[in-house]
C-alpha cells in the first residue's frame, strides 16, 4: 500500500507542479487531518484507476477484435447470460464496498476532533455575506479574513453564520464544514508547519461568493503570543487634526457596521477595524491591504467587489481624513 | 349550426394540416417529436450558457460577465439541462417509442400526453421569460435556503423558478403516470414484463422514480413560495425555521432525479449495443433487476449531498454505505454491455459510437463518484470542481451521449432518412475529445481547491492553465454540436428512403414503416420472445427456440 501511495502522490505532484503556481491542494497537506484525507484519496484513486484501466482495456480490446469483417454475414453465437460470471461481477464489487466502508470508518476516526482541553485555542468562526469573521473567545480578539494560529496547537472551531449558508475550507489544513444559520457546527484545525494557507467559502452564498476568501497564518508559538498581545490592545487614538476628523467619521458613520473595540461584545455586520492595517488583505481576503487599495475602496467599493453591502458616499476630503486615521490602526 | 359548432368544425378542418395539426395533436409520435425538438432548442440555449461561463473563466479576474449575470447563467444552465433538456428528451423518446416498442397504437391517455407536453413547454418558456422581467433565478439549480428567501434574493427570479419548477414537475408527473399505465395496459399479446425491451423497462423505472420523488420537490418549492410571498417561516431561521429542511426535501427528490436522468440513457444504450453487436443483451434479467435496484437505492442516499452540513457520524456512515452499494448494480450493467459486445460482430455506425462512448465515459463518472461517497474525502471535494466534473461525466458523457446514440439510431424511424454517417463521426469524435478536455481538468481543479460557482478567481493558485484548456474544450464541443445541426438539416432535406429496418433491429418499432402510420401497426403483432423481429428474420436462431 505504501508504495502505491507514493506513486499516486508523485503523479499528482507532477500535475500540481505543472500548473502556474502553488495551489491550495489537500494533496500537499499541512496538518494530520488533511494528510489522512489525502491518503484515503490516493488509495481510492489507485483502486479506481485499476478498475478503470482493466475495464477500458477490455472494452477497447473487444472493439478491435470483434469488429464485423466485410462479407461476414453469419450471425454471431447468441449468448443469453452466464450465472457464474454474473454472480462473480456482483460479489466482487460488494466485497470492495466493504473495504471502502472499513477505510471510511477508520479515516473518520483518525480525523475526529480531540476532546477539548485547556490548552486549545477556541475560535468562533462566523460566516457573513461576504467575509469570514474570527472571534477568539478566550483572548478577547475579533478579526476578519485572516485566521492566526500557533503551529502544532489544537484549534477548536465553532461555526456559525449570521445570514445564509457558507462553508469553511482550508484544503491543506482540513476538509470543509458548513456554516449553517441557526445551527452551531464544530470542526477543528491543526497545522504542522508555519506559513500562510489559503482557502475560500465553498457553499454558494450569493453574488460575491467568489470573493469570500480566507487566509490562515500559522505562527511559531512566540510569534503567535506576540500577535495576540498586539491585537488585544485598544485602537490607537487620533492625534493630528486630520486624524481627529477621520476618527469622527468612523464614530459617526462606520460604527453602525464596524467596531474599533477588539473585544467588541456586540455582533457587527462588518469586520472589526481595531487593527485593520495589521492585516495583509481586505474585502474578503481579495485585495492586498495597501493605502492605495483602501483609498480606491473608500472612493467606491462597488467596482472592486460588486454587490457588497458597503455603500459609501464620501467627499474626497472626507476620504483623505478617514484614510489618515485608518492608517494608524496597525 | 350554432356559432360554436361552426368554430369547432373550422378548427378541426384546420387541424388536418400545418400549424394547428401540431398544436392540437394527441398522436404520441407527434407529441414525441414536439418534445424532442423543444428540448433540442433548450439544449442549444443551455449549451450557449455553458459557453458563456467557460469564456468568463478562461482567464483569472475576467470582466466578461458581471457577477450577477454569471450567477443567473449558471443557475439557468443547470436548471435548463436537467429540467428542460435531459428529462424532456427522455420523455420525447418515451412518447415516440414506448407504444411502438410494446406494439400499441398510442399511449393510454393521449390527451393527458398533450397536456404534459404543453405544460412542459409553457414551464420552460415561463422560466426563461424571467430574463426580460427583472432578472433570471440566480441561486443555483438546487437553490439552497435561506439564500432564496426574499431578503437575500429580492428579484423575482426565484419566483419564476418556483413557478417554473411546479409546472415542470406537474408535466413530468402526469407524463410518468401515462407511461406507467401504458406499459401495464397496452402491451401486445405475449409481451410479458420479462420480455419488455430494456428502454421500456428503464422508462418505467424512471417514471416510478419521478412519481415518488417529485412530491418532495413540490413541497419544498411550495413552502419556499409561502415564505417569499406570504411571509411564512419554513426556511427563515430567525423566525424558528430550518435552513437544512430545504436540503433534505430537495435532495430526497434530487438524488432520484440523477437516476431519472441517466436510466433512460442506459435503456437506449441497452437497445443500441445488442443491435450493433448482432447479439442479444447479455444477462437481461440482471440488467433489468439492476435498473430496479438503482431505482430503490436512489431513494436512500440523498444525504450524501450534505456530508459537510454537520451530521452525526452514524448518519454519515449510513449514507456513505448506501452510496457505495449503488456501484454494484451499476457495475452489473457495465459488465453486461461488455459481455454483449464480446464475440459479437460489431458495426460502428454513429449510434454505436455514441453508445460505446457512453460506456467508456459513464465508467469515469461512476469511479470518480466513489471519492465523493467516502465521507472524509468528500469533505475535501464537495462543492468543488471535482463534483462538477463527476456530474458531467455522468450527465454529459452518460445521459447526453446515450441520447445522441438514440437520436442517430431512431432518426431513420422518425423521418424515414438516415443521418449522414460522415458528419455523424465528426460529431462524435469532436464531442468526445471536447468533453474530455472540458471535464477531465475539472477533476484537477477540484483537487487544487477551486470551489464551484465562483464567477472569478485570482491568478497564482495554479488554476489558470486548466481553466484555459477547458474553454478550448468547450469551443470544440460547440463545433461538434454545430456539425450535428448541419447534419440534421442536410439529412432532412435528402430524399426519404423510408427503410423500415435500417439497422437490422430486434424490437417491434422496426417492424412498421418509417415513419410509422398514425395507427402504428395495421395488425397488432404478437410476441414470443424478447426480440420479436429477430425471431421473424432469423427463424432458425429464434430466441423462443433457445428458451431464453
Amino acid at each position: 500500500m505504501k508504495i502505491f501511495h507514493k506513486c499516486a502522490l508523485l503523479a499528482w505532484l507532477g500535475i500540481v507542479l505543472s500548473g502556474c503556481g502553488p495551489s491550495p491542494t489537500f494533496l500537499s497537506p499541512a496538518s494530520s487531518i488533511a494528510e489522512h484525507e489525502a491518503n484515503l484519496f490516493n488509495i481510492i484513486l489507485i483502486m479506481a484507476l485499476v478498475v478503470f484501466v482493466l475495464v477500458e482495456i477490455c472494452l477497447v480490446w473487444i472493439l478491435i477484435r470483434d469488429r464485423k469483417k466485410t462479407g461476414d454475414d453469419k450471425s454471431p453465437k447468441q449468448i443469453y447470460g452466464n450465472s457464474k460470471l454474473e454472480i462473480t461481477w456482483t460479489v466482487i464489487p460488494v466485497l470492495l464496498t466493504v473495504v471502502l466502508f472499513a477505510m471510511t470508518v477508520q479515516t473518520m476516526q483518525s480525523v475526529a476532533a480531540p476532546a477539548p482541553s485547556s490548552t486549545d485555542i477556541n475560535v468562533h468562526v462566523i460566516g457573513h455575506q461576504w467575509f469570514w469573521e474570527f472571534v477568539y473567545t478566550d483572548l478577547g480578539i475579533k478579526t476578519a479574513n485572516e485566521l492566526h494560529i500557533p503551529v502544532g496547537a489544537t484549534v477548536q472551531i465553532t461555526l456559525d453564520s449570521i445570514d445564509v449558508i457558507h462553508s469553511f475550507w482550508i484544503p491543506q489544513l482540513s476538509g470543509k464544514t458548513d456554516a449553517v444559520p441557526g445551527q452551531t457546527n464544530h470542526m477543528w484545525l491543526t497545522a504542522d508547519r508555519t506559513g500562510v494557507f489559503v482557502g475560500q467559502c465553498a457553499e454558494f452564498c450569493g453574488i460575491e461568493h467568489a470573493l469570500m476568501r480566507i487566509e490562515v497564518v500559522v505562527h511559531s508559538q512566540d510569534d503567535f503570543n506576540a500577535w495576540v498581545s498586539y491585537q488585544q490592545k485598544p485602537a490607537v487614538q487620533p492625534q493630528t487634526e486630520e486624524e481627529q476628523a477621520g476618527f469622527k467619521i468612523v464614530s459617526n458613520l462606520c460604527v453602525s457596521c464596524h467596531s474599533l473595540n477588539p473585544a467588541e461584545p456586540e455582533d457587527k455586520a462588518g469586520p472589526n477595524l481595531a487593527h485593520l492595517f495589521s492585516r495583509s488583505t481586505f474585502a474578503g481576503a481579495t485585495y492586498d491591504l495597501t493605502e492605495e487599495n483602501i483609498n480606491r475602496w473608500l472612493h467606491d467599493t462597488q467596482p472592486m467587489k460588486p454587490g457588497n453591502k458597503m455603500d459609501l458616499k464620501l467627499t474626497p476630503e472626507e476620504i483623505e481624513h478617514l484614510l489618515a486615521y485608518l492608517k494608524l490602526l496597525k | 349550426m350554432t356559432v360554436l359548432a361552426q368554430i369547432s368544425s373550422k378548427i378541426r378542418e384546420g387541424a388536418q394540416s400545418g400549424f394547428l395539426l401540431w398544436m392540437m395533436t394527441i398522436d404520441h409520435k407527434r407529441i414525441g417529436i414536439l418534445y424532442l425538438l423543444s428540448a433540442a432548442v433548450f439544449f442549444m440555449v443551455g449549451g450557449f450558457e455553458a459557453l458563456l461561463m467557460r469564456i468568463q473563466l478562461a482567464q483569472p479576474d475576467s470582466k466578461f460577465l458581471s457577477p450577477d449575470m454569471y450567477n443567473q447563467i449558471f443557475t439557468m444552465h443547470g436548471t435548463t439541462m436537467i429540467f428542460l433538456v435531459v428529462m424532456p428528451l427522455s420523455a420525447g423518446f418515451g412518447n415516440y417509442l414506448i407504444p411502438l416498442m410494446i406494439g400499441a397504437r398510442d399511449m393510454t391517455f393521449p390527451k393527458l400526453n398533450a397536456l404534459s407536453y404543453w405544460t412542459f413547454l409553457f414551464g420552460g418558456v415561463f422560466m426563461y421569460s424571467s430574463f426580460i422581467f427583472g432578472g433570471a433565478p440566480n441561486d443555483g439549480w438546487f437553490s439552497y435556503a435561506p439564500l432564496t428567501e426574499n431578503f437575500y434574493s429580492p428579484t423575482h427570479g426565484m419566483d419564476f423558478w418556483i413557478m417554473g419548477i411546479l409546472l415542470l414537475g406537474f408535466a413530468t408527473t402526469i407524463g410518468s403516470i401515462n407511461f406507467i399505465v401504458t406499459v401495464i395496459q397496452l402491451r401486445a399479446p405475449g409481451l410479458t414484463l420479462t420480455r419488455l425491451p430494456l428502454f421500456v423497462w428503464t422508462m418505467t423505472v424512471t417514471s416510478f422514480l419521478a412519481v415518488f420523488s417529485l412530491p418532495s420537490l413540490t413541497t419544498a418549492v411550495l413552502l419556499l413560495f409561502l415564505d417569499r410571498q406570504l411571509g411564512a417561516h419554513f426556511y427563515n431561521v430567525g423566525q424558528g425555521g430550518s435552513a437544512l429542511l430545504w436540503q433534505h426535501l430537495f435532495w430526497f427528490f434530487g438524488h432520484p432525479e440523477v437516476y431519472i436522468l441517466i436510466l433512460p440513457a442506459m435503456g437506449i444504450v441497452s437497445e443500441v449495443i445488442p443491435v450493433f453487436s448482432g447479439k442479444t443483451l447479455f444477462g437481461y434479467q440482471a440488467v433489468v433487476f439492476s435498473a430496479i435496484a438503482i431505482g430503490f437505492l436512489g431513494f436512500t442516499v440523498w444525504a450524501h449531498h450534505m456530508f459537510a452540513t454537520g451530521m452525526p457520524s452514524t448518519t454519515l456512515l449510513f449514507f456513505a454505505a448506501d452510496s457505495f452499494l449503488i456501484g454494484v448494480p451499476t457495475g452489473v450493467k457495465i459488465f453486461a454491455w461488455l459481455a454483449t459486445m464480446w464475440k459479437g460482430k460489431l458495426r460502428f455506425a454513429t449510434p454505436m459510437l455514441f453508445a460505446v462512448g457512453f460506456v467508456a465515459m459513464f465508467l469515469i463518472g461512476g469511479l470518480d463518484g466513489i471519492h465523493l461517497a467516502v465521507v472524509p474525502v468528500d469533505w475535501q471535494l464537495t462543492d468543488t470542481y471535482y463534483v462538477v466534473s463527476h456530474l458531467h461525466y455522468v450527465l454529459f458523457g452518460g445521459a447526453i451521449f446515450g441520447i445522441f446514440a438514440g437520436v442517430y439510431y431512431w432518426f431513420p424511424k422518425i423521418t424515414g432518412r438516415r443521418l449522414q454517417e460522415g458528419l455523424g463521426k465528426w460529431h462524435f469524435w469532436l464531442m468526445f475529445i471536447g468533453m474530455n478536455l472540458v471535464f477531465m481538468p475539472m477533476h484537477i481543479l477540484g483537487i487544487e481547491g477551486m470551489p464551484r460557482r465562483i464567477y472569478t478567481y485570482g491568478a497564482g493558485r495554479g488554476w489558470e492553465i486548466w481553466n484555459f484548456i477547458e474553454t478550448i474544450g468547450a469551443l470544440i464541443i460547440t463545433v461538434s454540436v454545430l456539425i450535428f445541426v448541419v447534419n440534421f438539416f442536410i439529412s432532412l432535406l435528402k430524399k426519404a428512403t423510408n427503410e423500415a429496418d435500417p439497422w437490422d433491429g430486434f424490437t417491434l418499432e422496426w417492424k412498421t414503416a418509417s415513419p410509422p402510420p398514425v395507427y402504428n401497426f395495421a395488425e397488432i403483432p404478437s410476441v414470443r420472445s424478447r426480440r420479436p423481429l429477430w425471431d421473424e428474420k432469423y427463424p432458425d436462431l429464434a430466441d423462443w427456440k433457445a428458451g431464453e
